[in-house]
Formats: structure tokens, C-alpha cells, sequence
């Protein structure tokens, strides 16, 4: 799933300095389960808000409500408030979220007050770590599970290089190198040939190399399209 | 979706979330026959609010002090803590807060206009005052017609004072009156007036409950001996004091719980030795577990598997009774149905002899009516719509159940009460019987959980002093105690619930709850019967998605409000003190207790409920400093209740500081000890340590 991280409290302040009227907006997705932006964090943020803006004297004016998902149109009909209504609605959600809710009220500025961090996966309680990075070409297959796109600071497909140090990465002394964690799961599963075989050069054109990526699924398309001639 | 999901739409819907807890009821209040709403009134009571308490009581329950005292309990019988550690003292609590309170400490609810039909109700038992009452509460004028110089039938009359003190019985009787319900004592009907002439007078309903007054007798030789008492007549003089007349050696026939109370009486009233002989084992006798107890611990003597045959009479002076062995008393159906070896018969000395082996109805009321009967002479009577054979004839309580408990004669009377007005409304008599489930027993890794707090002991009167006096064999529980064993009550059905269009799966429900009760499938369920309404989730859960059944968390701030404009401060900073109240004294919980000047007391069941929002929202609803004042870790209601709030003031102080504020200005402190008095001392220093306004 997706992870995010809240905003320096300030910096939310910044972007909605112009405003009056501000709609906190939680997301019920990712967010709310990586403890960052669900109902509680938009409540709290909320009240934050309502704080600071007592206290230095802003006339500002902040609701707050909550939506199943920001990146899904059909949810917005369970939203109380109408977004539109206000002069600009402070995000929960991560990018997608912000980014999809401002295409559906031009009219309204949609801020962010999240950073959207990674995809990860939940390694503790109240943790959470970078398991993927959506490269568009994945190749887990090969590397016993541990991504090196995402967990290798270069991104190499045939590491390591050399400048794994005991096990660190050369980057960052607390950083664990990640070809050496692929060649020991490798050698666990029994499958160092794998490790030894030369993988050619990575289709950039999945990841990053050709703009907005989409996915369409024709079968469903087709099937909306029949209900609303019908 | 599954059956019995909640929704937010569900939620928004309701006035308050306590109208779910409708949906199941905790076992004390399902197996209540006039179904209390017992863990309301627990609570009630663990928060100081005696009369709150006393008014959830007695709308169910007109006979509050006599079922204080003399209840069988079946509440505590099947209350949940048993699989813990030990029931709630139930009756205790109700006994300490409804003496508290008096007639005067308790609501009236009387009916706007009292201008219905009159109805005449026979007998002013438990049944026949509680259906009078309800009739009263609906509008109706009803006169209860009583042949006893009291009102309150057996407990009144018979009930030996040492269980029941009659003063404390005449709390009922004057708190039932005072809704408009007319006395006409000593008037017997049947021969002072008979059911025809009280239809005649314009009672357009009759309601029979008249009980079961006197004792069933067996015949044989020496039985009409006038030192053979029928245990009902025997304890009823001792009741009004009118002389018995009572040898040094009595033997008394039953092995049920009047036998139990007339053996006791005879102790009191000096006789030398009181042996009971009952045909049953000690496991087999009706008495109550306890009240064999008691009685042995006053030196009675039981003689377990004999029956009488004769009463041995010489020269006009009982002296013995002659009893054969008893080879069995129930059949393989359990059905009472006594064999004797007559081979084998003893006398036993004595020259009194009570005899107390059932009851049976007191049928003159019929005298001058054309009630029928029934072969055996019981009062045809239909008990689906509890009429009687004539039309607007109704009959409750002893006269047609078999012989029970007072609590069981009331909610006969209640039910009867309703079929009065259905039929004086021109209804057909239908009642709905039906009841909500009730929650199932708690799991037993769930009640490993739970941290143990003993019992309140009731304080017995030594058996050497209490055998001297008809004065009451044991104490009230005192304030202290009675606050310490309300909080021991699980608020069973009162805890969380998942509304499910709004969870997100996120597991952290699971990971808070101390007791491991929310399981996350396909969203989180949280399994009523298991919960132990700490909260913790509640305040824990990103989505908004757990909501309580027993409190509703969205008047928190609107209480937190409240207490800022009422702890009105003329220069002082305002302070709001979230307190654990689970060690707290009676007046705190009220609010009576001295005040901090400009600080506001906001008391809660647990602090564990508090969430990172409500803490913020004090400051944004006024507050300049906040303080939250837990029980020291150990001490708490919950496990890890004071470490997690510890780290939610820990993240709001976080959160206060990125917005400019002092994170001093909230601070947690743990309590020194349990001592309910420890508060105040607690808030004063504390106080103290915050930064200055
Ligand atoms: C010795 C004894 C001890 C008991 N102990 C307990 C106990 O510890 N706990 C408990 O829960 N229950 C106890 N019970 C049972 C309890 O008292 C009864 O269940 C309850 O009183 C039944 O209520 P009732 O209203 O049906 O009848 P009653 O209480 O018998 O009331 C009937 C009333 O009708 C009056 N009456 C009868 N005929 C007429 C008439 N013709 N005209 C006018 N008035 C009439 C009677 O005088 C009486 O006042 C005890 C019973 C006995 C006998
Ligand atoms: S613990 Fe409380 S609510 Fe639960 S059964 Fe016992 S008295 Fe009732
Ligand atoms: S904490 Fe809330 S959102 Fe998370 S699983 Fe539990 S109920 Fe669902
Ligand atoms: S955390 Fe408390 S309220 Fe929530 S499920 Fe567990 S026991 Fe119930």
C-alpha cells in the first residue's frame, strides 16, 4: 500500500495562508492505515489548525469530514460536506488523492498535506517500510523477493557493486546493502544460478520514460459504456 | 456485510449510541424477572449518582428495598464476573443505594392526568402493588384492597424483620403511594366486600393477588395439637407480635426456606433446642445454600430424609413426632414424589412442632363472586391474558404462579397491569413476551484478562448477638465499599462496535486492545460478549470506524465544555482535569467535592477512553492548560490503560508544540494511590507544577 508522512505543521499553515474557510478532508484508504490520514489525523490536524489560528489571529474557519477513498469518483457522493463550498480543501490522502480530487472540483484548491513517501509494507506495529518502488517491470522473480529498484540505492539489477561495506551500503553506513540480502535469500532458496546470470539493461519505458502511466481494463469499459447507451 | 453490522448511517440515525444497547442485554438484566437495567445502575452508582441509580431501579423495580434485602438474586446468579472471579454483589448495591436514598431520593413519575378508569386490585403483595402502580403510571385510579392493617402482603406480614426491617419495606409502600395509588386496608374481600360489589361500586377492572397466605398442613394423629403451628400463622404473629405459643423444644417440618425463617424465628424467640426435619439431603433441601448456613451457625439442627407420621401426644403435652425413613423424594423425571421405608421409623423428642412443607391460596376472596375454580379448587384463569372467568377479572402474582420469589410477583403484576389496559381500551389482550438476546458468557482466555478485584464482603452480625434480636442479620455495605464493588461491574454489552462501511482494516484495533478481543477479516469485528468497554480502540482507531455502545464519545466535548463555564474563573488560568474516576469518591464524581479554584473536573469511567483529539479539543473549547490524572499503572480499571494514554498526551503535547503552544500546558499525572481522597491533593500540586497562566 501506499505510504505517506504528515507535513511539517507549518507548512500546511503556509499553503493555506490566503484561506478562510478550509475543509480538512480525510482518506479512508492507504493513509487511514498507515496512521497518517484517516478521520483521527484529519480531526487532530483539525483542531491543530483551529489552534493556531487562535493564536495568531487568523480568520480562519475549519470543518472537517471524511471519504472512503479520495481516488475513487463514486465515493464523493458520501461526502457531508461539499467541498466546493470552501476555499480550499486540505488533502489526507496521499498524491493520487489530492491530484484526483482537484480534477473533480476545478474550482476548488486542493492542497496536500501529506508527503507521500513510498509503498510499503507494514513491519511492525507502527512501522512501515519501502517494499516496492512501481518500477513497471518487476523482477522479484529473480532477486528472492527483495527488490533492488527500490531498496538499492542505485538500482542495479546486477549488483553489488563495489561499494558494499560489510553488509552496508555505501550510501548510507545504517542502510543494508541490497544485492547482499538477495544473494543470502538466494542462497537460502538454492537458487544462486540465478544470482550469477547477467540481466540485460531494464526497460526504462515501464517506469518513468513515457509519461503519465495507464492501466485499462476493456472488458469493463466496454460494459459502462453498454449500461449508459441502455 | 453481515447480519447485525453497523454503519455510520445506522449510527447518525440514533439520538445517542446507548440506544444499541437494546440490541443484546447483558445476562444480570435478562435474568432479572422485572429486567432492571442493572449494569446501568451499577454504573450509576460507581459514579456517585445515587438517586440516578435509584430511579433506574425502580423503573423496573416498585419493590426496590425488599429485593434489596430479600431477593433470591438471579442477577448474580448469572453475572458474567463469576467466570472472573467472583458475581457483582448486586443486591448488596441496590440494598446500600435505595435505603440511601429513601422515598424521597427517588422520582416519582406520576401520570399526567389520573383520569381513567378505576380498578380495584385485591391483595397489596408485590404483584398487586406493582400492578396498581403501572396502572396509576398509565393514568388509571387504582385502589388496592387489603386485608392485613399493612400494605406489602407477605414481606409486610410474614417475612421475619431480621431479613426485613418494616421501615425499610415502607419505603416502597410510600414511594408506590405517591403515584396516586389509593390504600383500603384492612378490608377483606370476600367477606368484607365481595368482587361483585366492587364492580358494582364502578371498578370496571378487578386484579386478584392475593397469594398464597396459608401453610398446606398434612393430617394425622396429634396434628390439630394447638402447639402444631402452621409455619405462615406462626410467622405472621411473630410478625405483628401477638403472643405464640412455643415449648423449649421445637421441631420444625420442611426443608424449604420458610421452614428456614420459622426455625430462626423460634431461636430468636428463646427457645432451648429447633431441630427442622425435612425429607430431602442437605443437597437435596430448597433452601437457599445460604440460609441453611445462617441457620446452623444459630445452632439449628437439621434431621435430613425423614417424614412425619404422627404427632405423639401425651397428657395433653406434644413430645415427640414419629417419622418414617425416606428411601427417595423425586422420581427419575426429577418430579417430587416421595417413598418412605416404613420399617424404619424414629421418634424424636419435642413438644413444639411448626409445620412449614408448602403453601396454599387463601380462596375466600371468591366468597359472593361467580369466580369458578378448577377441580383442585385454583382459580380458573388464562395465563396468556392473566383473566380470570369473569370479564375484567384479572389475576397476578402467587395466586396463579407457583410459590417464587417478590421480584417474580412484580413483573406478574407489571404484565397484568398491561392486560388491564388492553382490555380497558377495548383491545384484544396480546402481550409480546419476546426479549433481546442476551450476551453469551465471557471466553476464558478473555477472562484471564481481566484483573481480578475481589468482592466487597458483607458484614455479618456474629450469630451469638444477632440470635438475641429480630434486628437485621447483617450491614448495608458502606459508601466506600459499595463505590469499590460497583466498579467492579465489566459494563457487559456497553463496549465497542465496528461500523463497518468506515473501517479500514487497519489492524490497530487488534494491536491496542489489552484483552485481544477485535478481530480484523474482512473489516474488524468486535465481539460484544467478549469486550470489556475499555475504549482503548475507540480513541486508537485512524478511521473513526469503533464506536461504544454504553457511552457515546461525541459528548465528550460538550461535557468538557460545560465544566469550563461552570468552573467560572475570575483571573485564573483554566484548567481542565481529565480524571480517572475509578478510585474516585462519590462527591468528586458529582461534583460536590471542594474546589480547585479555576480548575474543571471532567470524570471518567476510565482515562483509557481519552483519545489524542479529545485532549486537543479542551484547549480549542477554552482551556489554557490541560491535565490528565490517571491511576497509577497497575492501579487502572484496564491493563496498559496509564501507558497508553501516557503516549497519546505524550503525541499531543507533539502536536500542540508544532502549532506554538507550550506543550507543558497538557500534562498526565499518575495518581499516589486508590484512596478516593487522593484526588484532590493530586490536583492541587499539580496545578502547581503548570506553567503559569
Ligand atoms: C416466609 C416467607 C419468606 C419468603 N422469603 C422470601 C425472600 O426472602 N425473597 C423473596 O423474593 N421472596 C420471598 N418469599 C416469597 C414472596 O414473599 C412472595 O413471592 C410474594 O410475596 C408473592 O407476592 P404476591 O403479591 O403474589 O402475594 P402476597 O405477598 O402473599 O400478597 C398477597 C396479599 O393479599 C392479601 N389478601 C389475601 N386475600 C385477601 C382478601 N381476600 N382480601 C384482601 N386482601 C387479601 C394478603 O393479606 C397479602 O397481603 C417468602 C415467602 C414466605 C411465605
Ligand atoms: S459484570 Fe456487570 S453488566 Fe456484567 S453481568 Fe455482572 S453486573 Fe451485569
Ligand atoms: S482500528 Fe478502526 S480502521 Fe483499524 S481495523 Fe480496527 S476498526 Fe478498522
Ligand atoms: S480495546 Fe477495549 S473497547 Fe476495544 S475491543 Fe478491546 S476491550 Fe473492547
Amino acid at each position: 500500500m501506499i505510504v505517506a508522512e504528515r507535513k511539517p505543521f507549518d507548512e500546511i499553515l503556509e499553503m493555506l495562508a490566503p484561506q478562510k474557510r478550509v475543509l480538512v478532508l480525510a482518506c479512508g484508504g492507504c493513509v487511514t492505515v498507515c496512521l497518517t490520514g484517516g478521520e483521527k489525523q484529519a480531526d487532530e490536524l483539525a483542531s491543530q489548525l483551529r489552534l493556531a489560528a487562535r493564536q495568531k489571529g487568523m480568520d480562519l474557519t475549519i470543518e472537517s469530514d471524511s471519504i472512503t477513498r479520495q481516488c475513487d469518483r463514486e465515493f464523493i457522493e458520501n461526502l457531508k460536506a461539499d467541498p466546493g463550498q470552501y476555499d480550499a480543501v486540505l488533502s489526507m490522502a496521499c498524491g493520487v488523492g489530492v491530484g484526483f480530487m482537484s480534477e473533480l472540483y476545478p474550482e476548488t484548491p486542493f492542497l496536500p498535506t501529506l508527503n507521500t513517501t513510498f509503498y510499503g509494507a507494514n513491519t511492525a506495529p507502527g512501522a512501515w517500510a519501502e517494499y516496492c518502488r512501481g518500477c513497471g517491470d518487476c523482477v522479484l522473480a529473480w532477486t528472492g523477493g527483495i527488490c533492488p529498484v527500490a531498496r538499492c540505492s542505485k538500482s542495479l539489477i546486477n549488483g553489488t557493486c563495489g561499494g558494499t561495506n560489510d553488509g552496508k551500503c555505501e550510501v548510507d553506513q545504517e542502510m543494508d546493502c541490497a544485492w547482499l540480502l538477495i544473494y543470502k535469500r538466494l542462497k537460502e532458496l538454492g537458487r544462486l544460478d540465478e544470482y550469477r546470470k547477467i540481466r540485460p539493461p531494464r526497460d526504462h519505458r515501464t517506469d518513468r520514460g513515457r509519461g503519465v502511466r495507464r492501466l485499462v481494463h476493456e472488458e469493463m469499459v466496454e460494459l459502462e459504456e453498454e449500461e449508459s447507451q441502455a | 456485510m453481515r447480519d447485525g453490522d453497523l454503519t455510520s448511517r445506522d449510527v447518525a440515525a440514533l439520538p445517542s449510541t446507548c440506544e444499541l444497547m437494546e440490541r443484546e442485554w447483558s445476562p444480570c438484566r435478562h435474568a432479572c424477572p422485572v429486567h432492571a437495567d442493572v449494569r446501568g445502575y451499577i454504573e450509576a452508582i460507581a459514579q456517585g449518582r445515587w438517586r440516578d441509580a435509584t430511579d433506574l431501579i425502580r423503573d423496573n423495580l416498585p419493590f426496590a428495598v425488599v429485593c434489596g434485602r430479600i431477593c433470591h438474586h438471579p442477577c448474580e446468579a448469572n453475572c458474567r464476573r463469576r467466570d472472573v472471579d467472583d458475581p457483582l454483589a448486586i443486591r448488596e448495591l441496590k440494598r446500600f443505594v435505595v435505603e440511601l436514598q429513601g422515598a424521597e431520593g427517588a422520582t416519582v413519575h406520576k401520570a399526567a392526568s389520573q383520569d381513567k378508569a378505576r380498578v380495584a386490585v385485591v391483595g397489596a403483595g408485590p404483584a398487586g402493588m406493582s400492578a396498581a402502580l403501572d396502572l396509576a403510571k398509565m393514568g388509571y385510579r387504582p385502589t388496592v384492597f387489603e386485608k392485613f392493617p399493612v400494605a406489602g402482603g407477605i414481606p409486610a406480614t410474614t417475612v421475619p424483620k431480621y431479613r426485613l426491617p418494616r421501615e425499610a419495606l415502607q419505603i416502597d409502600i410510600d414511594w408506590i403511594c405517591a403515584h396516586g395509588v389509593e390504600l383500603a386496608t384492612g378490608l377483606e374481600i370476600g367477606k368484607d366486600k365481595t368482587i361483585d360489589d366492587l364492580r358494582a361500586e364502578g371498578f370496571e377492572a378487578v386484579v386478584v393477588a392475593t397469594g398464597l397466605a396459608k401453610s398446606r398442613l398434612l393430617p394425622m394423629p396429634g396434628a390439630d395439637h394447638p402447639r402444631v403451628h402452621p409455619a405462615l400463622k406462626f410467622l405472621t404473629d411473630v410478625s405483628f407480635d401477638h403472643p405464640v405459643d412455643l415449648g423449649q423444644n421445637v421441631l420444625v417440618v420442611g426443608g424449604g426456606n420458610v421452614a428456614v425463617d420459622a426455625a430462626r424465628s423460634a431461636v430468636r424467640l428463646g427457645t432451648g433446642r429447633v431441630r427442622m426435619m425435612c425429607l430431602e439431603t442437605l443437597a437435596e433441601m430448597p433452601a437457599y445454600e445460604w440460609e441453611q448456613q445462617e441457620a446452623q451457625e444459630e445452632g439449628i439442627e437439621f434431621i435430613h430424609r425423614r417424614g412425619p407420621i404422627e404427632i405423639l401426644v401425651r397428657q395433653g403435652q406434644i413430645v415427640g413426632v414419629k417419622a418414617r425413613a425416606v428411601t427417595r423424594v423425586f422420581d427419575e423425571n426429577e418430579r417430587f414424589d416421595p417413598q418412605y421405608d416404613d420399617s424404619d421409623v424414629i421418634e424424636l423428642a419435642c413438644d413444639t412442632v411448626i409445620m412449614a412443607i408448602g403453601q396454599a391460596a387463601d380462596m375466600g376472596f371468591v366468597e359472593g363472586s361467580s369466580l369458578r375454580q378448577d377441580d383442585r379448587g385454583r382459580l380458573v384463569y388464562d395465563a396468556a391474558t392473566q383473566q380470570a372467568s369473569l370479564p375484567g377479572v384479572f389475576a397476578c402474582g402467587e395466586i396463579v404462579t407457583p410459590p417464587g420469589s417478590a421480584v417474580e410477583a412484580c413483573a406478574s403484576g407489571q404484565r397484568a397491569a398491561v392486560a388491564v389496559d388492553l382490555f380497558l381500551r377495548g383491545h384484544q389482550i396480546r402481550i409480546d413476551d419476546s426479549l433481546p438476546p442476551e450476551i453469551d458468557s465471557i471466553a476464558e482466555d478473555t477472562a484471564e484478562k481481566v484483573i481480578n478485584v475481589s468482592r466487597e464482603p458483607v458484614e455479618a452480625v456474629p450469630p451469638q448477638t444477632r440470635v438475641k434480636t429480630f434486628g437485621p442479620i447483617d450491614k448495608t455495605l458502606a459508601r466506600e465499599a459499595a463505590l469499590r464493588e460497583s466498579r467492579r461491574c465489566m459494563n457487559c454489552g456497553a463496549g465497542a462496535e465496528v461500523l463497518v462501511d468506515k473501517c479500514a482494516a487497519c489492524l490497530t484495533c487488534l494491536r491496542v486492545c489489552p484483552f485481544d478481543i477485535p478481530k480484523v477479516t474482512d473489516v474488524a469485528r468486535i465481539d460484544s460478549s467478549l469486550c470489556q468497554a475499555c475504549g482503548m480502540c475507540i480513541a486508537e482507531c485512524p478511521a473513526g470506524a469503533i464506536i461504544a455502545r454504553g457511552w457515546d464519545a461525541r459528548g465528550l466535548p460538550a461535557r468538557t465544555s460545560a465544566a469550563l463555564a461552570s468552573a467560572a474563573s475570575d483571573g485564573h488560568a483554566k484548567i481542565v482535569a481529565f480524571i480517572c474516576g475509578h478510585h474516585a469518591s462519590a462527591a468528586d464524581w458529582r461534583g460536590e467535592s471542594e474546589v480547585v479554584a479555576g480548575v474543571a473536573e471532567v470524570y471518567l469511567p476510565s482515562v483509557a477512553r481519552l483519545s489524542v483529539s479529545d485532549l486537543l479539543a479542551a484547549f480549542e473549547k477554552g482551556a489554557d492548560r490541560v491535565l490528565v490524572l490517571a491511576c497509577h499503572e497497575g492501579a487502572d480499571r484496564y491493563p496498559q490503560a496509564t501507558r497508553r494514554i501516557s503516549r497519546r498526551v505524550d503525541q499531543a503535547r507533539q502536536l500542540l508544540a508544532e502549532v506554538g503552544l507550550d506543550p507543558d500546558c497538557l500534562r498526565m499525572l499518575e495518581l499516589p494511590d486508590e484512596d478516593g481522597e487522593a484526588v484532590h491533593p493530586a490536583l492541587v500540586a499539580a496545578v502547581e507544577t503548570l506553567p503559569a497562566g
